[in-house]
This record gives C-alpha cells, sequence and structure tokens, in this order.
C-alpha cells in the first residue's frame, strides 16, 4: 500500500488567494467562496514484495531529515502512512476537494532518482505527483453546492466557466466527502482517456 | 491605421522591447495597462500580449489573466478582425482564454502544458528553428517570410507544448492549417526530438492562429530577435554569417533579425507607414 506526503504552505499562499478571489468574480449572486487551499501530493509506491514498517520509516526518516520534500521555513506536512490514512480520506471539516494530476504519466522519475541518490530507499517503485484543492463553499440554500461550484470553478471550459484545472492537460477528481483510499490511487495511477468535444 | 495596444499586465516583462519591435516597423505602438477604462481598447487597430508571467503564474500560465475584463474586451475587438499576438505568456492567457483554436465561441480547447523532453524538465531558453505552414494565418503574421525558409528564434519558456486532450481538435488544428509556425531541424526537415523539438508540442506547432488567422499564440519572443545584434555570433546559418559580418559595423548591427519578419508582416497587414529610421 502506498503512502501519502500532504505538503502546504504555512506562509500565505498567495497563488490560492489570488484563485480565491478570481474565483470569487466568477459566480452567481447567492453562492459564496469562503475559503480555499491548496496542497501538495505525493505518493510514494513500494515494490510489492517490500515490508510496509521498513519502507514507511525510510520514507519517513527522508521527509524529516531530507528537506527533499518539505521546506520547514515555510512548509507544513502530513506524511500519511498505511495504518495512519485508514481506508478513506477526509476533506478537513467544512471543506471539500478537487484532485487535479496531470492527464499524462504521474510518476516524477526525476525526483526518484534524486531522491535515491541523496537518500537511499530500497523498495521505492514510484512517486507520483498531484495537487489538491480544498473549497469552503455555500449556495443559496445554505449548503455546499458542490455540484454548481465544481462547474464554476473545476475543469476550464470557456473564460467564464472554470479556473482551476485546464482538462487538456490535467484531470480532476472532485472528493466531495470520505473518499475511499483505493479510488484515490486509482486515479493517480491509471492511463486517462481521450477528452471529446464539440470541435 | 496602425495603432497597437501593447498590453501591461501585472507581471508581464517584455512590454517595452515588444514596443520597440513594433516601432520598428513604422506601427504606432502604446503600452496600455490591463485596467483601463473599456472605452479605450476599441482605440487600437490591434493588439499585442507581451511576455513575461502575468499574475506570476498562480494556478497555471496565463489562468489568471484571461479572466481579466481587458482580455474580454480584446476578444470582441478581434471578432471584428483585428488582430492579436500573444507571445509567450501571452499566448498562454489567449489559450487559458479559449481564442485559440477557436473553433467553437467560449471553449477552451487547449493548454500550453508543461516541456515535455526525454531526461530534460522545465524552463528552457534558446534559439530554435522555425519554418511557415500553408494556413489562414500567413496573411498576417507570416506574409515577409519567404515560402519554406528556416528562419531562427529564442524561445524562454517552462510551459510551451500545446497540447489538446481532444482529438476532433488535434485533427482540425493540422487539416486547416492552424499551426502556423513549426519547430524544424536547422536543415528545414522535421525536429525529431530534442533540442531542435525543444517541448513536445503536438504537430511541432511554435504558433497556432485562430480559424481566421487574426489571433497568433506564438511562443518564441520575435521581440529578441528584431535586431541582427540579437543574432547570437556562433549561429552555423546565414543569420549568423550575416552577423559575424556585421561586427565592427554598428549601422549593419541595427539592421532587421529574423524576428522582424514576423512583425514586418503584420505592419504590412495593418497599412503600417514607414519603418522608423535606425537609430531614431
Amino acid at each position: 500500500m502506498s503512502a501519502i506526503l500532504l505538503v502546504r504552505l504555512k506562509i500565505t499562499d498567495l497563488s490560492a488567494w489570488t484563485a480565491l478571489e478570481t474565483g470569487r468574480r466568477l459566480l452567481d449572486p447567492g453562492y459564496t467562496l469562503t475559503r480555499l487551499a491548496r496542497e501538495q501530493l505525493l505518493m510514494f509506491e513500494p515494490e510489492p514484495d517490500v515490508r510496509t514498517d521498513s519502507f514507511e520509516r525510510s520514507l519517513g526518516e527522508a521527509v524529516r531529515h531530507s528537506n527533499f520534500f518539505v521546506n520547514p521555513n515555510k512548509e507544513t506536512f502530513r506524511l500519511l502512512t498505511a495504518a495512519e490514512r485508514g481506508e478513506t480520506w477526509s476533506p478537513p471539516e467544512g471543506a471539500w476537494g478537487v484532485l487535479t494530476r496531470p492527464r499524462e504519466d504521474t510518476r516524477d522519475e526525476r525526483l526518484r532518482e534524486s531522491l535515491q541518490r541523496e537518500h537511499p530507499m530500497p523498495g521505492l517503485r514510484a512517486i507520483r505527483r498531484a495537487r489538491v484543492w480544498w473549497l469552503g463553499t455555500r449556495g443559496p440554500d445554505g449548503g455546499t453546492a458542490i455540484p454548481y461550484f465544481s462547474a464554476a470553478l473545476g475543469d476550464l471550459r470557456g473564460p467564464r466557466h472554470g479556473l482551476l484545472v485546464n482538462p487538456h492537460a490535467e484531470a480532476s477528481m472532485i472528493l466531495p466527502g470520505a473518499v475511499p483510499w483505493t479510488r484515490v490511487e486509482r486515479f493517480l495511477t491509471e492511463p486517462l482517456p481521450a477528452l471529446t468535444g464539440a470541435a | 491605421m496602425g495603432r497597437v495596444a501593447v498590453v501591461q499586465i501585472p507581471g508581464v516583462n517584455c512590454e517595452y522591447e515588444t514596443t520597440r519591435a513594433l516601432e520598428a516597423v513604422g506601427l504606432m505602438a502604446r503600452i496600455v495597462r490591463w485596467n483601463e477604462p473599456a472605452s479605450v481598447w476599441s482605440e487600437f487597430d490591434a493588439y499585442v500580449i507581451p511576455g513575461g508571467f502575468a499574475f506570476q503564474d498562480r494556478i497555471r500560465a496565463g489562468a489568471i489573466a484571461a479572466k481579466l475584463p481587458a482580455v474580454d474586451r480584446i476578444a470582441a475587438e478581434a471578432e471584428s478582425g483585428k488582430p492579436v499576438l500573444g507571445i509567450c505568456n501571452g499566448a498562454q492567457v489567449l489559450v487559458e482564454a479559449g481564442l485559440v483554436p477557436g473553433f467553437e465561441h467560449g471553449r477552451v480547447e487547449m493548454a500550453l502544458a508543461p516541456n515535455a523532453a526525454p531526461r530534460r524538465a522545465g524552463y528552457l531558453c534558446r534559439w530554435v528553428w522555425l519554418r511557415t505552414a500553408v494556413g489562414p494565418g500567413r496573411s498576417w503574421y507570416a506574409s515577409s517570410i519567404p515560402d519554406g525558409e528556416v528562419i531562427p528564434m529564442p524561445i524562454a519558456h517552462g510551459e510551451g507544448r500545446f497540447l489538446t486532450a481532444d482529438p476532433e481538435v488535434l485533427r482540425r488544428i493540422q487539416e486547416e492549417g492552424l499551426a502556423l509556425f513549426r519547430y524544424v531541424s536547422p536543415s528545414g526537415g522535421p525536429a525529431e526530438g530534442y533540442p531542435h523539438d525543444p517541448n513536445g508540442a503536438m504537430l511541432g506547432a511554435a504558433g497556432i492562429t485562430n480559424r481566421a488567422g487574426n489571433i497568433l499564440a506564438f511562443m518564441p519572443h520575435p521581440e529578441r530577435a528584431s535586431w541582427l545584434r540579437q543574432v547570437p555570433l556562433e549561429m552555423k546559418h546565414a543569420w549568423g554569417e550575416k552577423r559575424r559580418a556585421a561586427v565592427g559595423r554598428w549601422d549593419a548591427l541595427e539592421g532587421p533579425g529574423p524576428g522582424r519578419l514576423l512583425f514586418e508582416s503584420l505592419a504590412r497587414k495593418l497599412g503600417a507607414g514607414q519603418p522608423r529610421e535606425v537609430g531614431s
């Protein structure tokens, strides 16, 4: 089972702030975007025959001591091992998420190679990259109005529709509540079909 | 005719040299801030969104700028046939705004994705070789470039890979000749891989137009190749020979570089006056 590292800025995230301000201008009256936060997600895949405990111990050391993934001066992180993360991934309280990945292979081979040079990790098969946006939203009826906001602020379809994801380069998955990790892993590892439109 | 707005969006950094390059071909270029009143935009005959890092490339390159009211107004002016040239970051803005290729009005049909070359990623600054194709943009942006001629041009980008996930969009770009500028080898053959293909763009595209041809999203920097003095001395090409022959001759160094051809094409289309005197 993979391990997940979530990294976010602890200084002001100006990208998220600008996305918040821009996103608010795309909304219809009655819909409110209350907050927007961003995290980088790294998924570490072990080889199938590797012992989980030794793999995770080695990964934890690399994350905490190598300064390879986290700059502690400006970032904070959560390392979710197989035991810690449970069966599902739940958004922060009151929020829901848009998980995005490149449409192409999500593996960062260059990162894996440089990590292995500096901090050898036997049994590390792949490191995959993604990003998650956490949104706090409120619709006219007081609910989160996820379908409305995901259409308005998620996949970019036109100049007034969508913002956070360009679907020609990226794919997205909505995290409305607790989502099984197996589904997240599938989303991050499986090849994606072509988009079809009305061109 | 020939009044060009060079759009100054927070974070762009090529507006002054772009203005000079436009003036050198006789166009009346003026830097216009992104937050000018709506009435200002219709005063111009053409628009150039220069290179740089609009809004620091937050979210994605061009993503925030594409939502500006100024871009909406430029899009409206383009519908009446006025030309719009996006250079590098400007190209990213045009793609994110759905103005290129623009098969379906108001739909974003492409991305400018991070460069992809084997064992090479991230920002890349170098000279590349371009060739033009036959298509609707030729009379707007390539009429001064002899058919089949290979021209050198500098690039400087980290997200320059034209990409669509819609196979129908790709087919139509190819069939309708919208990939006006393509990366090629120095001899003019297909750019087969890095370094001649610097970023892995679909169709080897360096510049893609809309169907009318008046909007061009162009990744290289013609303003950085508008004077002969900007051509590298070591370039193995007729332009390099010209550059070496000009060493020590100020008037020759101030002569046109290969990027000037694109601006000359635009000036010709706009019926602009005589180019400004060299050094004036």
